[in-house]
Parts: structure tokens; sequence; C-alpha cells
């Protein structure tokens, strides 16, 4: 028995299937794949798959983090091959390896959001981002009751960069992600589109890593 | 994935409906295509995806090197607004075409309250509402399931349907489409040549005459097309095509695992039961042949749970030899197999003990009505007796939660028939708390659930009036009241949406206009009571100049002419006649196992049935 951690490619209009129900899908997936999983042994046992961070609805990943508790002696190679065979169209495990590092170590989400240059000038959106003061609504709960609460994004922004070419508007972000903080790229648009009184919408958005609160790619 | 869609996605709850790409869902290469047909569920992905009917006929479909079958559900309301606002035509899952290209559109009618949502569906589609107006070859409008066993209401938007079993009759269909399409005919041409399918009824072809009262006069065809059509059936369920996987979905659906049929049709004929009238002769399929298939989709899908359907599983004949052969290789696969539909009097200690060893799950026996004379009127052969010895064994077996399902509004019923409901339940309580060995330290929970009675066509019921709103109204407010335990709580369906549902149920062709106009002020979802608009309804009929009364509360003598007498079903009407009056005399007809009672559907299989 041991632990494996497969890094997937979800892309296209996989970005539309949630949290909630990649789990299922994976849980469907490996027994396709007849993939030997260690199940809990609880009154109703169910074989251990972790996603270890949530993507949100309508952002690509490149490689996201799902670990696995292998029983017996099939290897890393095998279990994804075996799984690239029975998966849907969009989503792929490209690498499969034990895990590094503990599942708490996520700090940081790296994306890519590609912008329509008709809508916003790169030279406006640095313009926007450097300036400060941006901030979004996030649905929160205060005891039991729903709420909305404003996020100061400004705050958790630290690193981003912006590429102009072909006529393309490329946005390369660093945002908090993991158990605690979390802000997703969409939400940043938000805030930009509030804060300039005007609609920026992502033509994709694409997770492709996560990081440690050293800046070092999480393993 | 198209731009505009794209674009749009972000903004609509669960966008994953609209996406396709499910795994085993079917791509083609639409160049070697001949036919392409948009297979139509006219209600969310979530229900539709849940159907049986729709994964075999798509599979069938699909199985044909001509054809490439789709699937198309009713997008919920903000996806429709948004679709509508960005031009984006209504297209099939599996390519993002739009389906007004298409060869074939089939709808599946499952319930009548979906009605606008196909009229809604051909609108999205870009498509003329009306069979009249869509003059071309393609698409060709078809419709299938049980509510075309008195399809009238909605003839007039379809250009055929298909009765009874859909799993050859299609396969015709499409064969004769093909040729006409080669040959370059025209609509006119390919109907009337349908209309010699057995089984295919083509609306148009039939002219309906009113009497002055508003009853039919008569339904006279024209054109070749037969007097009566009669529905189709597939004589062996064990040859018959069967999926060997079912499209998995990404999100949650209704009833998501694999589904198995076990057979078709039904022994015990009580009296409200259309799907037991609808369905007969009964066909059973072999363990062997549904074990082998159960193995091949849990393969195929992944899938942990296997479902064995039918309208009453435990009369399934050799029940216990299939349970054998499932749980010789379920239980080390982490698959459990559930058995819905059993039946209190024949559900024994040793299958209760077979049904143990896959996951406990509620216990849920349909009494129907409280008093045992009511249950003789609805021939629900079912005693109290039997009843409270099944809910001891389940009690015994450490079961906490039983749920009963009832109906108010059945024929011949009084207040006295309203306080047994409450009365048998309170039994069920009481047999918990006698009984020696129920679950220790835990407290017994009873459910009731009552439906309102619905008269539907082909049933013995099919003249008896519907009770009122106000009937309705007051029965559920006495049950309420007449509750004898605080161990039981009742919840009941809505009056309004079944009052609409018997209106259509026994409706005639007139209510197509109805239908229309509730439509075109913003009827969607009728079955969904966030969506359900009954004051419109109403006002609709008034406009069109309609009394629903006359459909649903009105009681009909055997010798009027009834919509759909033209459609033979099986069951002759002189069964149901017969059945109707014993029904008035409370007297029971045994089960077809006991003695056949000569319903006369066994002619439809050359005589034969599993009994």
């Amino acid at each position: 028995m041991y632990d494996l951690r497969l890094w997937l490619s979800k892309k296209g209009s996989l970005k539309y299937v949630s949290h909630l129900d990649m789990f299922r899908l994976m849980q469907r997936a490996v027994r396709r794949a007849g993939i030997p999983l260690w199940y809990t042994e609880g009154f109703n046992p169910h074989p251990y798959i972790s996603f270890l961070l949530a993507l949100s609805l309508g952002i690509e990943g490149e490689g996201e983090p799902v670990d696995l508790r292998i029983v017996g002696e099939m290897t890393p190679e095998e279990v994804r091959e075996r799984l690239n065979a029975v998966l849907p169209r969009g989503l792929s495990v490209v690498a499969a390896a034990p895990p590094q590092d503990k599942p708490a170590a996520i700090a940081f989400g790296r994306y890519d959001v590609y912008l329509d240059p008709a809508q916003i000038s790169g030279a406006e959106l640095q313009d926007v981002l450097a300036g400060g003061g941006l901030t979004c609504q996030k649905s929160g709960k205060s005891g039991h009751k729903k709420i909305m609460k404003t996020v100061d994004v400004s705050a958790q922004l630290r690193e981003w960069q912006i590429e102009e070419k072909d006529g393309s508007l490329l946005l390369h972000v660093v945002l908090p992600a993991g158990s605690t903080v979390n802000l997703n790229p969409l939400q940043l648009l938000e805030a930009v589109s509030e804060k300039r009184g005007a609609p920026v919408y992502a033509c994709s958005a694409v997770r492709t890593a996560l990081l440690k609160a050293d800046g070092k790619e999480f393993r | 994935m198209d731009k505009k869609l794209e674009r749009i996605l972000p903004r609509v709850q669960k966008p994953a409906r609209y996406i396709g790409g499910e795994l085993n869902s079917v791509v083609k290469d639409k160049e070697k295509i001949g036919l392409r047909y948009a297979f139509c569920f006219p209600d969310s992905y979530e229900i539709g995806m849940s159907h049986l009917g729709i994964k075999i006929l798509y599979a069938i479909a699909n199985s044909r090197e001509d054809t490439w079958c789709e699937r198309v559900f009713a997008p919920w309301p903000d996806m429709e607004e948004q679709m509508r606002q960005n031009g984006i035509l209504l297209y099939g899952l599996e390519s993002g075409d739009p389906i007004r290209d298409f060869d074939m559109i089939g709808f599946t009618l499952q319930y009548e309250l979906c009605y606008t949502n196909v009229l809604n569906m051909l609108d999205l589609a870009g498509l003329p509402v009306f069979a009249k107006d869509r003059t071309a070859l393609s698409p060709i409008v078809m419709g299938g399931g049980p509510c075309v066993c008195n399809p009238e209401p909605i003839a007039p938007f379809f250009d055929l349907f298909s009765l009874g079993d859909g799993e050859e009759v299609n396969n015709e269909l499409m064969d004769l489409y093909l040729e006409h399409k080669k040959r370059g005919s025209d609509k006119q041409a390919f109907l009337a040549d349908a209309a010699k399918i057995p089984g295919v009824y083509v609306p148009s072809l039939y002219n309906v005459s009113y009497h002055a009262d508003g009853t039919v006069g008569a339904v006279t065809p024209a054109g070749g097309a037969p007097e009566t059509v009669t529905k189709r059936v597939v004589r062996d369920l064990d040859k018959v095509a069967y999926p060997e996987s079912f499209v998995v979905p990404f999100i949650d659906v209704v009833h998501d695992r694999v589904t198995h049929e076990i057979f078709r049709g039904c022994i015990r004929g009580c009296r409200f039961c259309q799907a037991c009238f609808l369905n007969r002769p009964i066909r059973e399929k072999s363990p062997e042949t549904i074990n082998e298939q159960c193995k091949v989709l849990c393969r195929n899908t992944g899938y942990d749970e296997i479902s064995l359907c039918s309208l009453s599983s435990s009369d399934y004949s050799r029940i216990e030899e299939l349970l054998n052969l499932l749980l010789d290789w379920t239980p080390q696969e982490k698959i459990n197999v559930a058995l819905p539909s059993l039946r209190v009097d024949n559900f024994s200690d040793e299958l209760l003990q077979k049904l143990k060893k896959v996951r406990r799950s509620g216990l849920t026996f349909a009494p129907e009505a409280g008093t045992q004379r009511l249950r003789d009127v609805i021939n629900k052969n079912v005693t109290e007796e039997e009843m409270l010895k099944t809910a001891n064994i389940a009690f015994s077996g450490g079961y906490c939660a039983v749920k009963l399902y009832f109906m108010l509004g059945l024929p011949t019923e009084t207040d006295e028939d309203v306080e047994g409901i409450g009365l048998l339940a309170k039994k069920v309580v009481d047999a918990f708390y006698t009984n020696p060995d129920r679950p220790a330290g835990r407290g017994v929970q009873v459910s009731i659930s009552a439906s309102s009675f619905v008269p539907k066509p082909f049933t013995p019921f099919q003249w008896e009036p519907q009770a009122t709103a106000e009937e309705l109204q007051e029965k559920q407010q006495h049950l309420k009241e007449t509750l004898p335990s605080r161990k039981i709580s009742v919840s009941f369906h809505d009056i309004e949406t079944s009052c609409l549902e018997g209106v259509f149920a026994r409706g005639d062709r007139r209510l197509a206009d109805v239908i229309y106009r509730a439509w075109k002020q913003g009827c969607t979802f009728d079955s969904w009571g966030d969506f359900f608009k009954y004051d419109v309804w109403m006002r609709c009929f008034a406009d069109a100049g309609l009394d629903p009364a006359f459909y649903a509360n009105r009681r009909r003598a055997f010798s009027e002419v009834l919509p759909w007498d033209h459609l033979n079903y099986g069951v002759s009407r002189r069964y149901l006649e017969r059945e109707a009056q014993k029904a008035m005399r409370a007297e029971t007809t045994p089960n077809c196992k006991q003695g056949c009672a000569g319903c006369g559907a066994n002619k439809l299989n050359g005589g034969h049935c599993d009994v």
C-alpha cells in the first residue's frame, strides 16, 4: 500500500465540472480502470481519493493534485496509463508520483488569464492593478447565516505580469490559494471591472501551478 | 465550443448541463451520417438523464452506421434567457449543432405537465411549433412514451407518434425516412407511408368531429391510415438490444446508477395504475441475461450501484435466482444492488436477508388507500395483516423508518377512508413498539405521502370523475386533522398540478389551443412548483372557451366515444368496463398468476404472457 499523487490536466468544457462532481467522476474512473484503491473502513466504505484544492468553476487546470491510496503493487506509471485510457475528453493524468509536500503547504496559485484587448488595454490593466483599492464581493457565512463579504483584493495581489502579443492580452498572476485564504482570477477581474466601471471578462483562465509559501512549486 | 456559448455558460447555474462530452457519449463523423436524430427529453438534464428509455433508444439509434443520435434537454429558464438574448439555437449535446437542421426530432412524453416544454424546445430550436407550419420533410417531429396513449391535446404539434415499445419501430421509421430522403419526397408522402407501419399514429390523417355537448362524435382516418393504431410490443426481452454502456453524467442526476429493467408489464391490475395496463402483456428477461448485462454496464460506466427496476420487482418469477447471480460478484466489487418496487405481500424473510447484504435504505410501502373496502375498489390486493407482517419483518431486520404512499380522491372515497390512512399508519407505529426484536434505543418514523388520484386512459377508472380542487383540499385537511400519532408525518402532492394533469390526461385535440396560449404567456416547467402558474392556465382555458371541469370532473358513460378510442394498447375496452363495474361493487380481481382475467393484451404477443 502506498500513497500516490496524480497531477490532472482539466481542459476545455471540463472546466464547468465542479469540485464535488470531479470527486464522483474520479471514483468511477478508478473503478473502470481497475485500480486497486484502499477503502475507508467506516460504516459506509468508500475509496480514498482526495482532491487537494478546489478549482473554481470556469477555470482550467494544468496540474491539479489528487491523492490516491493504492493497495498492492501497481506502479505509478501503470496507474497513469490505465486512467488516461478511461477518462473523458478534456481530462488526463499528466504525472503520477509519490507526494513530496503536505497538502497544507499549498499557499498560492499561479494563473494565466487571457483577456480581450478590445475590452481593456495592457496599460490600463497595469494602472488599475497597481493603483490599489481593489475590492470584490464574496459569499461567506456568519454563524449559519449566508452573507456577502467585501474582500480587499489589492492586499492579496503581489505578483503579476502583463504580456501583449499578436493582438492578445495575457495576464500572469499569483493569487493566494489554500485552506485559509483563497482568491481566484475571476474574482480579481470582478474587482477590476468594479474599479474602472466597465466589465472585463476572461476569454479563458488557467491555473498553471500551485506554489508553497516560499514561492517554490508544490510537489 | 461555440464562442457565444462559451461567453454565456459562466453566467448560468450548473453549466455542465449544457456541455456534453460525458463519458460514453457518442460522437460521430457527420459527413458519414445519413440521418441525424435529436432525442429530446422535455425536462431538465437531471431528470432526463435518469430516464432508462432514452438510454436504450440512444444506444439502438447509435448502433446504426447511418445514424447519429444526440441528446437534448430543456434548458433551465436562466439558460433559456441567455440563449434567446444571444441568438443561440437549441443544440444537440454531442455535436453542438442546432437541431433545427436534424432529420428527426423525437420527444419522450413521460408526464402531461411537460407539454409546454415541448413547445418551448421547438421554439428554441427555431422551428414553428405547429406541425402544419413545418412543411419540409425534415425535421420530422415525433413523440413516444406513456402520454402518447392519449396524445390528442398535443397532436397538432407533432408529425407522428409511436405507440408502445420503441426498440423496433424506431428502426423501421428511420429506414423509411432514409428511403424517402433519398427519393427526395415530401413530408406528406413520408407520413402516409409511416402510417402504414404498425404502432405509428399520424394524427393529421385523422379527422375528429364533436357532438354539440362537446364530446367526441367520431375519429375518421383518411389517406389509407388504419382505423385503429395498435401499440408495438417487443416479444423477447432477452433478444432485444440493450445498451452496453450508459452516458455517465458529470453532475449529480436523480438516478445516477446502472438501472436494469427485469420485466415489462405487471400482473397486479390495480385499477388506478396506467403503467400496468399500458405495458401488458408481461414479458420477463432471464436472470442470466440481466446478470451479464449488469456486469458489462458496471465495467463500462464505473457505477457502484445497480437498481433492478420494474413495476413490481418481487413479482419477477426468478427473483431469488437473479439475486444469487448478482450477489456472487457484486460484494467483492463493492457494488450495491437495490430492488425498489417490492410488494408487501410477497416480501419474504429470505429476500430481506439477501437485501441486507446490500446497503440498507428506507422501506416504502404503497397501500394506496386507508381501508380494506377502498383497497378492494382499486384492486390493490394487500391486506392490513400482510402489511403489518412485512413491517414486523423489516423492524426485526433493523429498519426504523417506513414511508407509506396513499392517494386521495379515489372513486367512492368517504371520510372514513381518509381517516383510515392515519389509523393504518398508527398500527405500523404500534407494531414497532410491540416488536421485541426492534432496533434497541431507537424510535420509529412513519411518513405518509398522499398524492391526488388522477384518472387515466386505458384504466378501469377512465370514465370516473376526478375529485375537484376543493374536494381534494378538504380531504387533505381532514387527513391532517385526524392523524393519531406524533410519530407520523404527512406530506401532500400539490393539488393544482394534479388538476391540470387530469385535464390533459383525458383531453381531446381542442386543448392544443390552451397549451399554445399558456406557453405563449410564459408557462414552462409546469411540473416544477416554482414555475407553475395555475391562474395563467385558468385564464387560457377561459380564453379558449374550454372548461377544465368538462375534461377532469365529469363522469363519462360507457357509450361515449373517448378521444383515445382509436388507439389500442392491447387491453380490451370490454375488460376495462368489466373491471370498472367490479370496482363499484368493491369486488377484487385476482392477479394474473392466480388466474387470467382476460384483459386481452396477450393477443399482441401471439397469445403468450410470461406468468
